[in-house]
């Protein structure tokens, strides 16, 4: 016979059948090509020990990582100041134009602010606490509990001094070996659950579903994420309308590129955005365009160790939005 | 008189013989005359279509522009630095001679 042995055996990975085996010469079998005999080992997949799949909530990360900075308009700062290993204090100062929603047009309207945050974290590997008050009175606090190894609780809780906005939400996650599960009871009587699965080592398919007491609205959804080491391909439905795409490619250890696609159903809307996100050494730049014609920057540079200068940028020619920001971190 | 070489403008032979013996109109007439109309209406148009060409164009340019300034220019400079610091550590570790451990990290997320 004269197949190249290489060939041979990548056509017995991909054909599992056993009548293949017979035309196998015997010198391929025994190999001694590392990469042919990883890629084999691959192909015979231990489905009793697939990797644990990322929670629900979060199967859009890297493209969120990428695409969605902080972006924002004005000037902050932010003071961390640890007081010792656990606990840390932060300060944060904004100042700059907040949108908010108009009722009259449907553009936002600009308000001009200015506020102090103070934060209080603690942060320990079993427990994380972390508490938030503005001077406009907002307050907003995070547990984030492991009750035992499977088992974890996170609480949110927003109050404010407007009616209807305050509210509050307790998550319990289950982590399994190949699966994750949550259910989530929030106030306005939400309740939801979420259940993700791995399929195989790259494959993680889950759903979830919702219900909102209050609006007399239930759900239904599904995702479904692939993801190999240079790639993370996503996508979620939803009942509400809501399709979901996205895709990140890892070009190397510091480039990765992202796009994602929105569509909603209901309200016909459909945006699509690709952007880059480069780490460098000194600095982390994200970028991105979306089909608005919205264009943004983000760009966190390293000055010195434990302080970053942040630059923000939004360009959005249509609705002659122009959003710059800058910011210093510290700590 | 407004009327009259809009006739003419009909019937070209007949405006041939009153052309010579009225020197006066000769202008007037080829003023008015349909080919110099239509090039009147051609040259405005030209006009106002290359005014906003040149308007797209110059509201595109702007457009990419700004989007080159926003998108590419902080990741040109940034590659610059990255390359310049690649550059010092090379020549730290010739100079030296031993391979430097990396002392700054990537900025945390």
């Amino acid at each position: 016979m004269d197949v190249d042995p290489t060939k041979e055996v990548t056509h017995q990975t991909t054909s599992s059948c056993s009548t293949m085996a017979g035309l196998v010469p015997p010198g391929a079998t025994i190999n001694t090509d590392p990469s042919n005999a990883k890629s084999k080992e691959d192909e015979k997949v231990d489905y009793f020990n697939l990797p644990c799949p990322i929670p629900y909530e979060e199967i859009h990360r890297e493209a969120l990582m990428s695409l969605k900075p902080e972006l924002f308009e004005g000037l902050r700062f932010d003071f961390t100041k640890g007081l010792n290993q656990k606990f840390s204090l932060s300060h944060s100062v904004f100042m700059g134009p907040i949108e908010v929603p108009s009722h009259q047009t449907t553009d936002a309207l600009k308000v001009p602010t200015a506020h102090y945050e103070f934060g209080a974290n603690y942060i320990d590997p079993k427990l994380m606490l972390i508490g938030r008050v503005l001077t406009d009175g907002r307050l907003s606090a995070r547990v984030k509990c492991d009750l035992t190894d499977n088992l974890s609780l996170k609480a949110n809780a927003q109050l404010t001094n407007e009616d209807h906005m305050s509210h509050g939400m307790i998550n319990f996650d289950y982590k399994g070996k190949d699966y994750r599960s949550q259910f989530q009871f929030g106030n306005g009587a939400l309740l939801g659950a979420s259940y993700i699965q791995s399929v195989t080592p790259r494959l993680s398919l889950g759903g979830e579903v919702f219900w909102a007491g209050q609006h007399r609205k239930s759900g239904i959804g599904y995702a479904g994420r692939y993801e190999t080491d240079k790639m993370v391909a996503t996508g979620q439905v939803a009942s509400t309308g809501m399709v979901a795409l996205s895709y990140v490619q890892k070009l190397s250890e510091k480039v990765s590129l992202a796009s994602d696609f929105m569509y909603n159903y209901m309200s016909r809307d459909v945006t699509a955005s690709v952007g880059y996100d480069y780490i460098l050494r000194q600095c982390r730049l994200r970028g991105k365009i979306d089909s608005n014609g919205c264009t943004a920057a983000y760009l966190e540079e390293r000055l010195n160790m434990g302080l970053n200068f942040i630059l923000s940028a939004e360009i959005d020619h249509r609705k002659k939005d122009y959003k710059f920001g800058f910011g210093l971190t510290v700590g | 008189m407004a009327s009259q070489p809009r006739r003419g403008g009909v019937s070209l032979p007949d405006r041939r013989a009153p052309k010579n013996t009225n020197p006066d109109g000769i202008i007037t007439k080829l003023i008015n005359a349909p080919i110099v109309s239509r090039g009147k209406q051609a040259a405005c148009d030209a006009v106002y279509i290359s005014k906003k060409l040149l308007r797209s164009t110059g509201k595109a340019a702007w457009i990419a522009g700004t989007t080159f300034l926003i998108l590419v220019v902080p990741l040109i400079i940034e590659m610059d630095r990255e390359q310049q610091l690649n550059e010092l550590e090379l020549q730290q570790a010739s100079l030296l001679g031993a391979p430097p451990v990396n002392p700054t990290l990537p900025v945390p997320r």
